[in-house]
């Protein structure tokens, strides 16, 4: 099972990169040039499979050269600016329930967005994934 | 090799085509040196007739950029006419100028853009910098991304929709114009509210027009993967233009 990159290119149109296990020089190639693209801006999506079969894409933030692997967040950000939503509802509840003359209870700490720095690794082989250059804008 | 251009065309074949194409020679050139120095995405091709707008931390930008020496700060010290405020009216399609005149006076003036005939036309002459063949690999691309029936849209007209699985608004990806975000998420609603339009070229795009240094379908799916893929910074990236405005292309 091979994992392919295509990279937009001006002059190409679109370049392939290969992962194929059965090739290791060239997966370690493949790699490298992956590493430098993230390394200059490039947002590479890949298309993930979520724990429901259902395809997803994500951008990976980081590749381990050494085990062929993406590194992609394990939030959503969208679900997650929900869930804080959700979660501050509670806590209004609180403060308008204290009788004491406008002392409120002791409220729980208020969470940000972001859920702690969980990634995850995706294996590059058998990922098909997209690489964008940094924008000039429009 | 682990670099592959995606199905290459039969040499033979590619000679009869690059015949009809002036520009092959210099397209397949940049071609050769980008790989050599290891530009990933290409270099692009700078045209005679267009300003060519390179992202600044690209390889090379300040070389191949054709912007000129020209600074915003040079200017409001030479200049004897300070401008005040600017911005769009849709009820006069033009752009209202609010500046003082070298007395001190304050005027005003309306820049009229009735009509983007010339974006199109400075599309149209951008062309040049495409070749088919890149077009054609970027559509074999876009087909392995999306269904049968919107790869047929896009292919008859020239556009397509698809709906964020994240925040559920509706994006309208078309070729060579900006993508037209629609909120559609009110379930009592029958209309659509447009949003703005989102214009974002990757590496280079050729001024005062909508044609980008990579070829057509080439943006529209740096569009969609990045829709896909990270939806914030498909915002960020992006040039957000307001419905009425020309540039929107609506």
């Amino acid at each position: 099972m091979t994992g392919t990159v295509g990279i937009l290119n001006v002059g190409a149109g679109d370049t392939k990169l290969v992962f194929d296990p059965a090739n290791s020089q060239d997966c370690i190639r493949a790699a490298r040039i992956v590493k430098d693209m993230i390394r200059r801006g490039y947002a590479l999506l890949i298309e993930v499979v979520q724990s429901d079969g259902t395809k997803q894409y994500q951008r990976a933030y980081d590749f381990k050269e050494d085990s062929f692997e993406y590194i992609v967040a394990d939030f959503d950000p969208v679900v997650a600016q929900t869930e804080d939503v959700e979660e501050e509802a509670p806590q209004v509840g609180v403060e308008l329930a204290a009788g004491d003359g406008g002392q409120s209870l002791a409220t729980p700490p208020r969470k940000s967005g972001r859920k702690g720095s969980r990634t995850k690794r995706v294996s590059a082989t058998g990922t098909k994934a997209v690489a964008v250059a940094r924008s000039a804008g429009g | 090799m682990p670099v592959q251009p995606g199905d290459e065309l039969p040499p033979d074949k590619r000679v009869l085509l690059e015949q009809f194409d002036n520009f092959a020679e210099l397209r397949n050139g940049l071609k050769r040196v980008a790989a050599v120095q290891e530009h990933w995405a290409g270099i692009p091709m700078p045209m005679q007739d267009a300003e060519l707008i390179i992202e600044p931390k690209y390889p090379n930008a300040e070389a191949l950029s054709t912007r000129g020496n020209y600074t915003p700060e040079q200017q409001s010290v030479e200049s004897p006419i300070k401008i005040r405020n600017a911005w769009w009216s849709d009820r006069l399609r033009g752009d209202i100028y609010i500046y003082e005149d070298e007395a001190g006076k304050v005027q005003h003036l309306v820049a009229p853009k009735p009509h983007m005939l010339k974006h199109s036309m400075l599309t149209l002459g951008c062309s040049y910098a495409w070749g088919i063949e890149q077009e054609s690999r970027a559509l074999n691309l876009l087909a392995t991304l999306v269904q049968h029936h919107t790869f047929k849209q896009y292919l008859l007209t020239g556009m397509f929709m698809e709906t964020s699985k994240r925040s559920g608004l509706t994006y309208l990806f078309r070729k060579l114009r900006p993508t037209v975000v629609l909120d559609v998420r009110a379930k009592d609603s029958t209309t659509a509210r447009i949003l703005c339009a989102l214009c974002l070229h990757p590496i280079a795009y050729y001024a005062d027009s909508w044609a980008g240094a990579m070829c057509p379908t080439d943006d529209v799916i740096a569009h969609l993967s990045l829709m896909r893929g990270d939806e914030h910074m498909f915002w960020k990236r992006s040039n957000q233009h307001l419905p009425g405005r020309p540039e929107a292309g609506l």
